[in-house]
């Protein structure tokens, strides 16, 4: 292919890796600009990683003027200056011929592929002109704005907000939702597991050895070295961390909840729990212990294939370890409808255990101003919240905001998957304009087929991303957002134990003419008129506005990169408050017990852990408790269609990455030999997949690691549109399979169906 | 010898993240279609639920009795003072002797400078600034170990007290100083 290549712009940069694959250079991209040179700086520039949504701390430098040099950031001790192979591709992605280096208006139909370079300018005109024609003819609302959650989503969503429309959708719903709405409904908050510190962990399938979450990952690690905890695995897939478990059950697709409920059964049934702890903190209990008094380890059995003495054993040892145990709670699952009570089926397992602000268990975060008020001075800099005082408040409904079961969900995200509703079906009401940020529901929503239909529909789509991703290529405009590695960006709160700070900072100069997305939502707003919601020039001021103009602690954090302040707290972790108090003398006493337990509060309606919470009651009636519910995930000729993350890519962002494509870029369907045989599949055999919804045809992985009636898959592959020439057509699109299904309450799109496999 | 460089794997630890082998490729500026370092996972073996991968690290041994040291007709490859096999650029004639005796089969022809080149400890692009090889550096899991085995006060040299280890293909006699410590079930 490289003899295909018309301008090696990679001679220019002196960059290995990312050889050009297009005949004709796409317009917009770095390869049709020719050669870039590459500046920044040589000396170490510490600052934070996008290359998944973990954002851990990195340190930066060019080498020679020709490529880019990325590890950790030491001073970040939990990330031990670590970086994983996604982290450390990042320069690749930086400069990729096939990168997104000038904004492109559509010149044929939609996703047909035919683009035209136009100037910042003429973007703006055309984002507004169109932007404004459908607030006038159908009202703001009828404009969807989404954003990967994270560092800059904030400056779409103040953009949206400014415009008029409530309609502001992250991926949480795709991705991280239901744990966090099963932690708010149950504790009032997020909650953070201690792994690092635990000597037993219970794990249903959170791969925290392949999706790898660099502080949570080292600390589990260090568990299993350095503590020799126990780590118990129950995961359909023979993965990475099932690999390193002491023990591993090749559970059923979606019984997570079962096995869940069988381990409270047992510690309540036992006498197992800690009845100070429940007595203290918790409500519902009652009720609860009544709910699971039927879920014994041999129902378990009959719908997870978890052998019941099994279930009945790890209960008693897990209980043997607390409080320095823990079940974790997971992350990306949304296995089944039932993910709700998954997850609080995976934390009321904790909360039996009394593993609350302890060592090993979960607990709260420590942020600069609680922290400061329990120390009795300011240990920790309070950082100010640069905002608009008189934002308008837009008077529409969400359009996710028709089921009030969901309520919860609309200050985390929302359901993302609503805007296909919107858009096809006028539910609530007609959406006809969508305006994404880094956002890549083709690939992580589910139903693909409806996705593109709606982006067919909709009057106006505009897109910010740094390819022509599978989404963006179906869009009227794209914006080519500067990378990570050539951004500034405000400071971010990255408390533990105790408050940390630090900052993104650009490493290189801007390739080519990009702009990061707080820019272009700026100067779009100004180009809007909206010039009084942006008191604020760039973000330096804003910077400077967080730290209150304080500029030596700016150059402090930017200086390190990261920076935490004060001792590690746990309330109801002893040692742990007796360092506190002696460290600070104007200290928040210690109770009579040497702890700080009488000051853990929970922000639930009821100030406890609620096992059983009303209000849930209130917004989905049935659902106040946590119960068993059956689901059916198949039919019975199907087999389980699951996914998973793989530790060199991120779900629907990398795979065209020239390093990261290098290193995989296929996601063979893992089949039992069994399953295998009974089809006439061989190991590397040409195979297709059939679900309601969509066929997607790969190659077959033929390994004793899966369940015999599952299929596995990495997801984010099999790209359909032709932009993405690394990654189109190799592998299955897992969203083209899987049916448009919202979970209850958590506002989940559940991502496992029944998939029909054959030989293609 | 002044210093006798080593590096542990340990396969308990390893993930197979392969972030090891995109840190090399990115400082050593390695290009597309060779590579000095891969850990490559293989398997599953065994019979389920006992089964288990192997995290096989490919990458230089680092012989202290190196087949392409004896084969190089021009002695472009040889062992350093620090124990490491290196190669003297503008002595390399691209004879390609080395690529065929090394047991290992990780030698390779660079296509850009077409020079034979492998893993050399980051020697020149880490070492030379007092910093670790890349891959150790960034390694998510701790699962390396590199330093000097005749200080016996180091940590390899530690590491290799207390655990065991084993080298590969230790019967042709090459002597390697890639040392890996065997991963077992539970063995973290």
């Amino acid at each position: 292919m490289i003899e295909l290549c018309r301008r090696d712009f990679l001679k220019g940069a002196g960059a290995a890796g990312a050889g050009c694959a297009l005949a004709t250079a796409l317009p917009g991209t770095l390869a049709a600009m020719g050669a870039q040179p590459l500046s920044g700086s040589e000396k170490a520039i510490p600052s934070i990683c996008e290359m998944c949504s973990t954002r851990c701390p990195i340190s930066a430098r060019v080498l020679d003027g020709k490529a880019v040099y990325i590890e950790g950031n030491a001073a970040a001790k939990s990330f031990g200056g670590k970086v994983c192979a996604r982290g450390g591709a990042g320069h690749s992605l930086l400069y990729d011929p096939q990168r997104l280096v000038k904004p492109l208006k559509r010149v044929g139909e939609r996703g047909e592929g035919k683009w035209q370079e136009i100037e910042w300018s003429e973007a703006y005109s055309i984002l507004a002109q169109r932007l404004e024609q459908i607030r006038r003819e159908h009202g703001a609302e009828a404009v969807a704005f989404s954003s990967k959650s994270g560092s800059l989503s904030g400056h779409l969503f103040h953009f949206a907000k400014a415009f008029g429309s409530p309609n502001t959708f992250t991926h949480a719903s795709t991705c991280p939702g239901a744990y966090v709405i099963a932690a708010n409904a149950m504790f009032g908050g997020k909650v953070k597991r201690d792994l690092g510190n635990s000597k037993y962990i219970i794990n249903f399938g959170h791969n925290l050895y392949e999706g790898i979450n660099m502080s949570e990952t080292r600390a589990m690690m260090k568990a299993q070295t350095d503590k020799r905890a126990k780590l118990v695995v129950f995961e359909p897939r023979f993965s990475i961390v099932a690999d390193k478990a002491d023990e591993w059950y090749a559970i059923r697709p979606g019984s997570d909840v079962a096995v869940a409920l069988a381990l409270c059964h047992v510690l309540i049934s036992e006498n197992l729990y800690d009845k100070a702890f429940i007595e203290r903190y918790v409500e519902g209990f009652e009720a609860f212990a009544a709910e699971v008094s039927a879920y014994t380890p041999e129902w378990a059995e009959a719908i997870s294939d978890v052998p019941a003495k099994d279930i009945r054993r790890i209960a008693r040892e897990f209980a043997k370890a607390a409080p320095h145990a823990v079940v974790d709670f997971g992350h990306r699952a949304t296995f089944t409808p039932e993910e709700f009570d998954m997850r609080r089926a995976l934390y009321a397992a904790n909360v039996l255990i009394g593993n609350f602000e302890r060592k090993g268990g979960l607990y709260f975060g420590q942020k600069a101003a609680g922290y400061n008020k329990l120390a009795g001075e300011a240990v920790a800099p309070v950082l100010g919240k640069p905002g608009v005082a008189d934002m308008p408040k837009p008077t529409a409904k969400r359009i996710d905001q028709v089921d009030e079961q969901y309520a919860m969900m609309w200050s985390e995200g929302g359901i993302y998957q609503s805007v296909i509703d919107a858009t096809l079906e006028a539910k609530p009401y007609q959406l006809h304009g969508w305006v994404m940020c880094r956002t890549n529901p083709m690939q992580t929503m589910t139903d693909r087929a409806k996705v593109v239909e709606s982006m067919k529909k909709l009057d106006f789509v505009a897109v910010v991303d740094v390819y022509i991703s599978e989404t963006a290529a179906w869009a009227d405009l794209i914006l080519p957002e500067s990378t990570y590695l050539e951004r500034d960006e405000e400071i971010s709160d990255k408390s533990g134990k105790s408050p940390g700070y630090y900052v993104r900072q650009r490493v290189v100069d801007v390739i080519g003419d990009t702009k990061p997305s707080w820019q272009i939502f700026r100067e779009l707003g100004l180009k809007m008129g909206m010039e009084k919601y942006y008191p604020w020039e760039n973000m330096e001021t804003l910077q400077l506005l967080q730290t209150n103009k304080d500029v030596a602690l700016l150059n402090h954090i930017k200086e390190k990169g990261f920076v935490s302040y004060g001792k590690p707290l746990m309330l109801r972790e002893k040692s742990m408050v007796q360092d506190f108090v002696a460290a600070y003398p104007g200290a928040h006493a210690a109770d009579e017990d040497g702890s700080y337990a009488s000051l853990l509060k929970f922000k639930t309606p009821s100030g406890r852990i609620e096992l059983v919470s009303p209000k849930v009651e209130a917004m989905a009636p049935g659902r106040g408790g946590i119960q068993y519910r059956p689901v059916t995930l198949k039919q019975p000729d199907e087999l389980y269609f699951i996914q998973g993350k793989v530790a060199v890519h991120t779900n629907g962002a990398t795979h065209n990455i020239p390093m990261l494509a290098n290193l995989m870029s296929d996601n063979a369907v893992w089949v039992h030999p069994s399953t295998a045989e009974a089809l006439g599949i061989k190991d590397g055999d040409a195979i297709r997949l059939k679900s309601s919804v969509g066929v997607e045809e790969g190659k077959a992985l033929v390994t004793k690691g899966i369940r015999p009636d599952t299929v596995f898959a990495y997801m984010g592959f099999g790209s359909k549109n032709r932009e993405l020439v690394r990654a189109t057509g190799k592998g299955i699109h897992c969203g083209n399979l899987l049916p448009n299904v919202t979970a209850p309450v958590c506002g989940m799109n559940v991502h496992t169906t029944g998939v029909i496999l054959e030989k293609a | 010898m002044s210093k006798r460089y080593v590096m542990v794997h340990d396969e308990n630890k390893c993930i197979g993240c392969q972030a090891c082998s995109v840190a090399c490729r990115s400082i050593n500026q390695v290009p597309d279609g060779v590579s000095r370092l891969q850990v490559r996972i293989e398997g599953p073996f065994g019979e389920a639920p006992h089964l288990h991968f192997k995290y096989n690290r490919v990458s230089c041994q680092q012989c202290e009795d190196a087949p392409c040291v004896k084969v190089c007709p021009t002695g472009a490859a040889y062992v350093g003072d620090d124990g490491i096999v290196s190669i003297k650029a503008d002595k390399c004639v691209g004879c390609m002797y080395c690529v065929a005796a090394c047991p290992y089969k990780v030698r390779f022809m660079n296509p850009l400078t077409r020079v034979a080149d492998k893993c050399n400890f980051c020697k020149e692009t880490r070492l030379a600034r007092g910093e670790q090889p890349a891959c150790v550096t960034v390694c998510p899991t701790d699962a390396l170990c590199f330093g000097d085995a005749a200080d016996p006060g180091s940590e390899v040299s530690k590491l290799l007290a207390t655990k065991v280890s084993y080298q590969d293909k230790t019967h042709l006699g090459t002597k390697p100083r890639l040392y890996r410590i065997p991963a077992k079930r539970g063995g973290i």
